[in-house]
């Protein structure tokens, strides 16, 4: 979810929610259509409508949330449980639990359940699990979630088992044991084995890497009848699949049909018409804008519209190695100048989002709320003037990059003009996305302000702080895009991501959140909200604030 | 002789013009800041882990040596990586896309039965709808069919065909629930729900397209009807039908030939409002995806896919030109 594409996904919930702006900025509670969770039935055929015309199946070039659609197929050492009203969670999935660490942290050991099988209905041994993280290195099936990539000892040199032979810093000691070797103690290990690498392989079935993805063995509840490539994705029941053995999948369809390269205009269109199959449809896609001010007048769809609660973050990035800004009291300035009532109003109001003044998404353990430059809804434009006057008035004049869509500048000129209210002029530069991640990845940094949003790849605080403040972060392709180095910062860093004890690195993540926006190298603008909408059939759908996405894992239908 | 010498030349610049066309889609990707690389680094994408991934698909290369790559991989086919795991891409190897992990070939070919189903169909009604409207209007200039067939040709050309596909799959797909409002069924699975799913396509992409035909054919109708050998046609005491639909029609389908020509070329090469309102998957779609994610290769097969069918369709036109007007091939041989 992160990086590239959060970035556009949220620019894709942002104008979703723009055309709400001039007649229902303040409607909608928080919990509208959040339907509850009930006892699963078995049966029918769900449909899930996607703009997207692409799966990768290859769980070593995948990059799905756990609980979306290779979580339906590929269950991995751990998984999520994300359920309405609680934080995510880490809970054992082929293994017995999330992990056993040593003493130092370095090391962590797992147990495979017994009885577990592959749909072919053989046995799922740890061999298997070792030889998926292997494959998931070769450079020829990059492209999915890498974070165990630099952590297992060795990781950086190692090209996969094809060329390289096998990874020893992966043991299985038995057919039911695998041990992990890390370079650093990882307290969010248990979350890293939740990623679609940690999928089980049989080596057997991978002669021809490059078209495992095509017919993977499945180890969750469903089996790929079939993929077309642009057209649909048909799941069926795996009947070699034991529910006994999985805590998190409920597997209540018996059939379930992705339809791929859906307009989102007309996918929204049927699901609001909800005649025939339609009822047992959903849309993975965020509802459109016309469709979500049309749903608003229409109890019926009304009721059937899911927004989630606040989540990822939408921030203003400063650019700390440039002067002025490298003084704290002109940062501190920014903090109260910002009109982040206007911002909302930006993003559609309250169904876009909601106001942000710490870093920790919500739905992430260990999140504490806090404000550290209260100013109200729309800012302190006197305690800024304040601040500049300390800071001697220095002339500021700054450039605020953006990517060239529609709401992003109408995000932008929200900024502009809340800071003009304390006399900073702000030239907004707007460029295509492709060219704008470049810039503010890159080394140079040519920039002053930035304007980005961000939601972590798992739902550890680590995600949202380690990438986006520390120190080797900073540009050749990182997201420290306020360049920001604290060796303080880069401490707590370090510390929590050693932490094996969830307590004890909850702690110091949110130590760390307060202790950077002291040196307010960002100001946090807003939580954002993502809506969905599903057929009156579809039960069990949520979208919790983390990850802002519906749980395939959970989702029924009525008889 | 004459002939063959006019059909060689023209193969010999279509090559041309697709040599340049490649060459040109790929210095225009280079000159963009964005990494193709990037895209399939994975997250986090470390710069070993990028170089990697580079140095894997090629990207590492000089753009000339990745171009000449590209144009012997058409004739003899191309390898990627190295070991069991490497990507084979067999000739003619139009280049592979690393994110749908598939050769483009293969995927522009899995996506032509539903653009060719989507653009000779609805041509095919264009042109019918479109000449006779055309030539009714014509011969009965002045009236009131003139009139509403010129409003009507107004009102088509004036109409977007992302609005007149929007409002078409509101009223006939959901008001009145007639037709299907999105999907493809291939030709081979049910030929009934093929033609079923297509008709509203069709019937938007002709509506749009059949009133420039209109215009177009009702003015070089009343011109030829003014003509001297049309009067001879008539002294000669043959009827007013054979008049116009004989001596008059040929001539009037030559300018209408070259506009159809390009037009179908172009359809052909992606519809791609139409199959992104219709939710179907043609080679528009393709294209439109490539260039949002960024897939150099993807982006440089479906261009230049395209841009063969465009050449194509006007060696096409010249061909039929040549057999409606024979003065044609015998003046630029």
């Amino acid at each position: 979810m992160s990086r590239r594409p959060s970035l556009s996904v949220a620019a894709v919930a942002v104008a979703a929610a723009l055309a709400l702006t001039a007649c229902n900025a303040n409607s909608d509670s928080d919990t509208a259509g959040q339907s509850t969770t009930s006892s699963t039935q078995k049966g029918g055929e769900l449909t899930i409508l996607t703009s997207s015309s692409t799966v990768t199946l290859d769980p070593a070039k995948s990059s799905n949330l756990a609980i979306t659609t290779l979580g339906l197929f590929n269950r991995r050492l751990t998984s999520w449980e994300i359920e309405p009203g609680k934080t995510a969670q880490a809970v054992p999935d082929l293994a017995t639990d999330t992990g056993t660490p040593s003493d130092d942290g370095k090391t962590w050991t797992y147990h495979l359940k017994s009885g577990l099988k592959f749909s072919d209905g053989s046995p799922i041994t740890s061999q298997d699990v070792k030889y998926g993280v292997e494959r998931s290195f070769a450079p020829e099936l990059s492209g999915g979630l890498g974070y165990h990539k630099s952590l297992l000892e060795d990781g950086e040199k190692y090209q996969g088992p094809y060329t390289d032979g096998d990874l020893d810093s992966i043991e299985t000691p038995d057919d039911t044991t695998i041990v992990f070797h890390l370079n650093v103690s990882y307290g969010d290990w248990p979350w890293i084995v939740s990623m679609p690498a940690f999928s089980p392989v049989p080596k057997s079935a991978d002669a021809k890497p490059q078209e495992y993805g095509q017919h993977p063995v499945s180890s969750g509840p469903y089996q790929v009848d079939s993929y077309k490539e642009g057209s649909t994705l048909s799941l069926s029941r795996n009947p070699n699949w034991d529910q006994s053995t999985d805590e998190v999948r409920t597997a209540g369809p018996d059939k379930i049909t992705f339809q791929l390269g859906q307009d989102d205009t007309v996918a929204a269109q049927k699901l609001i018409a909800d005649s025939g199959d339609d009822k047992n449809a959903f849309q993975a896609s965020f509802v459109p804008p016309a469709q979500l001010s049309q749903i608003q007048s229409n109890a019926d769809a009304k009721s059937r519209l899911v927004t989630s609660d606040a989540g990822a973050l939408a921030y203003l990035a400063i650019n700390v190695k440039h002067k002025p800004l490298d003084d704290l009291k002109v940062r501190q300035a920014l903090e109260y100048a910002v009109d982040k009532k206007a911002f909302q109003i930006a993003v559609g109001g309250s169904i876009g989002g909601e106001p942000a003044t710490t870093l920790i998404t919500p739905g992430i353990a260990g999140r504490q709320d806090y404000d550290l430059y209260p100013a109200g809804e729309s800012g302190d434009v006197d305690k800024a003037k304040q601040l500049l006057a300390d800071a001697g008035n220095p002339k500021l004049s700054l450039t605020l990059l953006v990517e060239s869509d529609p709401v992003e500048v109408l995000k932008a000129q929200a900024i502009q003009q809340g800071l003009k209210r304390a006399g900073i002029e702000v030239t907004i530069k707007s460029e295509e996305s492709d060219a704008w991640y470049a810039d503010v990845t890159s080394d140079k940094g040519d920039y002053d302000l930035a304007l980005a949003s961000w939601q972590p790849d798992f739902p550890s605080a680590n995600g949202n702080i380690q990438p986006l403040f520390a120190s080797s972060e900073i540009g050749g392709g990182g997201f420290n895009l306020s360049r920001y180095s604290e060796p303080e910062v880069d401490d707590l860093i370090q510390q929590a991501s050693a932490a094996t004890d969830p307590a004890q690195a909850e702690k110091l993540w949110a130590q760390a959140d307060k202790r950077i926006l002291q040196d307010a190298p960002v100001v946090p603008l807003l939580f954002k909200k993502n809506s969905f909408l599903h057929g009156s059939n579809v039960q069990n759908f949520f979208v919790t604030p983390f990850p802002a996405y519906p749980n395939y894992l959970k989702v029924s239908l009525s008889k | 002789m004459r002939r063959t010498r006019f059909l060689a030349g023209r193969l010999v610049s279509m090559l041309a013009v697709l040599v340049v066309i490649s060459l040109l889609t790929y210095a225009v990707f280079f000159l963009l800041p964005s990494d193709p690389a990037q895209m399939s680094c994975g997250k986090p994408c470390t710069p070993d882990g990028l170089a990697q991934a580079s140095a894997f698909m090629g990207f590492d290369k000089p753009w000339w040596q990745q171009y000449l790559d590209f144009v012997a991989g058409i004739f003899r086919g191309r390898s990627f990586g190295r070991g069991p795991a490497a990507v084979h891409c067999s000739a003619p190897c139009f280049g592979y896309s690393f994110q749908l992990n598939q050769p483009v070939t293969q995927l522009i070919w899995a996506r032509i039965p539903v653009t060719f189903s989507i653009a000779i169909g609805a041509a095919a009604l264009w042109l019918v709808l479109g000449v006779s409207l055309g030539v009714l209007a014509a011969v009965r200039k002045g009236t009131a069919i003139d009139r509403s067939a010129m409003a009507f040709a107004v009102a088509g050309v004036s109409a977007p065909v992302y609005l007149l596909g929007l409002l078409g799959i509101l009223l006939f797909g959901f008001t009145l629930d007639l037709v299907p409002v999105s999907g493809y069924v291939p030709l081979t699975e049910s030929p009934v729900d093929w033609a079923w799913h297509l008709v509203l396509p069709w019937c938007v992409l002709a509506l749009f397209t059949s009133a420039v035909y209109a215009r177009l054919t009702r003015g070089q109708m009343l011109e030829v009807l003014e003509e001297d050998y049309i009067r001879t046609a008539r002294a000669k005491g043959l009827t007013e039908r054979k008049v116009v639909g004989w001596h008059a029609l040929r001539n009037v389908l030559i300018p209408v030939v070259t506009v159809f020509g390009s037009d179908l070329g172009q359809l052909l090469g992606g519809a791609i409002i139409t199959e992104r309102v219709f939710s179907m998957q043609g080679l528009g779609s393709l294209l439109l995806q490539a260039v949002g994610t960024g897939d150099l290769p993807l982006v440089l097969g479906t261009v230049l896919f395209s841009a063969f069918l465009v050449v194509l369709a006007n060696f096409a036109v010249d061909v039929v030109y040549g057999a409606l007007d024979p003065r044609v091939s015998e003046t630029s041989g």
